[in-house]
């Protein structure tokens, strides 16, 4: 089997660090579980 | 089905194979045909993982789901984007650098030979069992539809299955699954939309809403803690952030996925997608389910889904009785569904808690008359432990929807199967040539070999997949059904893997003797305890790690030395 190439690593197309990046992720899954959690209690 | 319903499936099912055969033309070397010659870009492979993950399992069994038990099962995807952010800062940039075709190879470089093989033989039995679930759902739908057998239908799903999978390799997988994605959305808005239109004319969007609500069916969240308890807040993210590591950090079906990134932050974008839009669209499929519920709070849902059972038990002597009481509290659950559609409307807090306990003694016995159903089929010699769960979308789809709409619904469910099971397939063919194959059978032979080597193992796993599909259907909601199966497995991997990124010196025999005590954790905690299985990854991880350590530490001259085995295996950046 031939030998893969070297995958290049790039910075994120947004945010500028990857760090960043995953901060957003990490805040939008908070604030997705929040919204649901008002949802399930708005309509019990 | 009618002709204008043949049409749009027939349509929609030719070109989505059509042009992935088309995009997949040059995948004649085995680089290009396992890992698309690492030039996809990041928005096919998002699709892709999407749709290999969403199959016509997510289509038709989550929206049962939600009919029979609400939203909470949202509450299983909370711990995926915490997955997703640890792969992407670990596994993806680990996995490029390594130049792997999977992620066992990897383990080779970082561990031993025998490490590496149990790994593939793990992941081997787990996703092939998958593929034969993934493989029986839509044969599920031909066989409601066209009242043919099952096993026909499975036989013609897998046929058709591993016939593209054969000959477009992962190109033509990935690519057909971004134009089958785009069917699903469509599916799903389509299929929203219309049952919306199809409730009464003086129940509001608000209305329909506030019923699911009332029924119980909008229980999104639920923050009690319950180690027996599958879907709550707490098991979702701690349980499910480790399923999910596993699935997409350790089974090549995704890993496969994003190796095939043009770059690293390809692959990571690619990722980060799921992470995004994975809970919003899986909230999306159970509100729907939700509303099928209050669509049949108006118009009478059939005893039993499936059809043929009914038909089976209408001959027994006790099925007027459970029929006529069936009848009875549908009509007093439809009045007090009225009944508090008008007091809300009128504000009038009192009298909608009145008509709300109303309700639940009518659906108390509703449910009541199902069970009494189910065990009539178990009497007639049906399967033991019946559940219709898997038929409740189906139903409603062939009995209300318009014509046109239940074909393009149909071919989403298909259009899933198709890319959800190519795509099993090809990550389970490629294991075997790259993991044992070429390690242990032939090590050096030409890349046309190789490839020879791939297309049959591909014709074996569909095979194989199609003698399992037969067991799906004793497993009740198979959406639940592929992730108990996963989690059997799933564990034992990503303790491996865990190893592997973040303890070096932990040697290969205290990983391989690990994972084998991990295995036997969780197969004891299945057998033996009622804890939820979505906690079996996080146990079978811990014993894992737990295990190896202690070996490395209690008996350090056993193994290859620490220096060795890692020499040369690329940190994470």
């Amino acid at each position: 089997m031939p030998q893969l190439p070297q995958a290049p690593d790039e910075p994120p197309p947004f945010l500028r660090t990857w760090r960043r990046v995953y901060t957003v992720i990490l805040i939008y899954l908070g604030a997705l579980i929040a919204a649901f959690y008002l949802f399930t209690r708005a309509y019990r | 089905m009618r002709t204008l319903d043949w049409i749009v499936l027939i349509t929609s099912l030719v070109s989505i194979v059509a042009y992935g055969l088309y995009r997949s033309r040059g995948s004649d070397t085995v680089d290009r045909y396992l890992l698309a010659g690492r030039t996809m870009p990041w928005y096919a492979m998002a699709l892709s993982i999407m749709a290999t993950q969403a199959s016509a399992i997510t289509f038709i069994s989550t929206t049962g789901q939600s009919y029979v038990d609400g939203m909470r099962f949202v509450q299983f995807y909370f711990g995926l984007p915490i997955a997703m952010v640890i792969i992407c800062a670990t596994a993806v940039p680990l996995f490029h650098r390594a130049k792997v075709y999977t992620a066992y190879e990897f383990l080779e470089k970082r561990f031993d030979g025998k490490t590496r093989s149990l790994a593939s033989l793990i992941f081997l039995c787990q996703r092939g069992v998958s593929a034969g679930l993934t493989i029986y759902a839509p044969a599920l739908v031909l066989s409601v539809i066209l009242g043919w057998p099952e096993r026909t239908t499975t036989f013609l799903m897998g046929a058709t299955v591993v016939t593209y999978t054969v000959l477009g390799g992962i190109k033509a997988v990935t690519w057909s699954d971004v134009q089958q994605m785009c069917i699903i959305f469509l599916g799903l808005l389509v299929s929203l939309i219309t049952v919306i239109v199809l409730l009464p004319k003086t129940v509001s969007f608000g209305d329909a809403v506030f019923l699911a609500g009332a029924a119980g069916r909008l229980n999104a969240v639920t923050t009690t803690f319950n180690w027996n308890d599958r879907f709550n807040v707490w098991s979702g993210l701690f349980g499910g952030t480790f399923l999910f590591l596993s699935y997409f950090g350790c089974d090549q079906s995704q890993v496969q996925r994003y190796l095939t990134g043009r770059s690293i932050a390809q692959s990571r974008l690619s990722l980060l997608f799921n992470a995004v839009a994975k809970i919003p669209m899986q909230f999306f499929i159970l509100f729907i389910g939700a509303m099928v519920f209050v669509f049949y709070l108006f118009v009478q849902p059939p005893l039993l889904f499936q059809h043929a059972e009914l038909a089976r038990i209408g001959a027994r002597s006790e099925f007027p009785a459970v029929a006529e009481s069936y009848q009875q509290a549908f009509d007093q659950r439809r009045q007090a569904t009225l009944a508090l559609v008008d007091a809300h409307h009128r504000g009038d807090t009192a009298a909608v808690e009145r008509q709300v306990a109303d309700y639940r003694a009518a659906q108390l016995q509703i449910d009541q008359a199902r069970s009494e159903a189910a065990r009539l089929v178990e009497r007639s010699g049906g399967e033991k432990g019946f559940s219709d769960t898997n038929y409740i979308f189906l139903s409603f789809v062939t009995r209300y929807l318009p014509v046109g709409i239940v074909g393009l619904v149909i071919a989403v469910i298909f259009a899933a199967t198709m890319s959800a099971s190519s795509g099993e397939i090809n990550s389970l063919a490629t294991v075997t040539v790259v993991d044992l194959y070429r390690r242990y059978i032939r090590r050096s032979a030409s890349d046309h070999h190789y490839v020879l080597a791939s297309r049959m193992a591909t014709l074996f796993w569909g095979a194989y997949a199609v003698l399992f599909a037969g067991w799906g259907k004793r497993l009740g909601s198979l959406i639940v059904a592929v992730n108990v199966v996963g989690s059997l497995f799933y564990g034992s991997l990503l303790g491996c893997f865990v190893l592997a990124f973040g303890f070096r010196k932990v040697r290969g025999t205290a990983t391989f003797v690990g994972m084998l005590a991990g295995e036997a954790a969780i197969f004891w905690a299945f057998l033996f305890t009622n804890i939820s299985w979505l906690w079996y990854n996080a146990l079978g991880c811990v014993v894992v790690v737990g295990t190896a350590l202690a070996i490395t530490y209690l008996a350090p001259a056993s193994g290859v030395p620490a220096e060795s085995a890692t020499e040369g295996t690329p940190q994470p950046g």
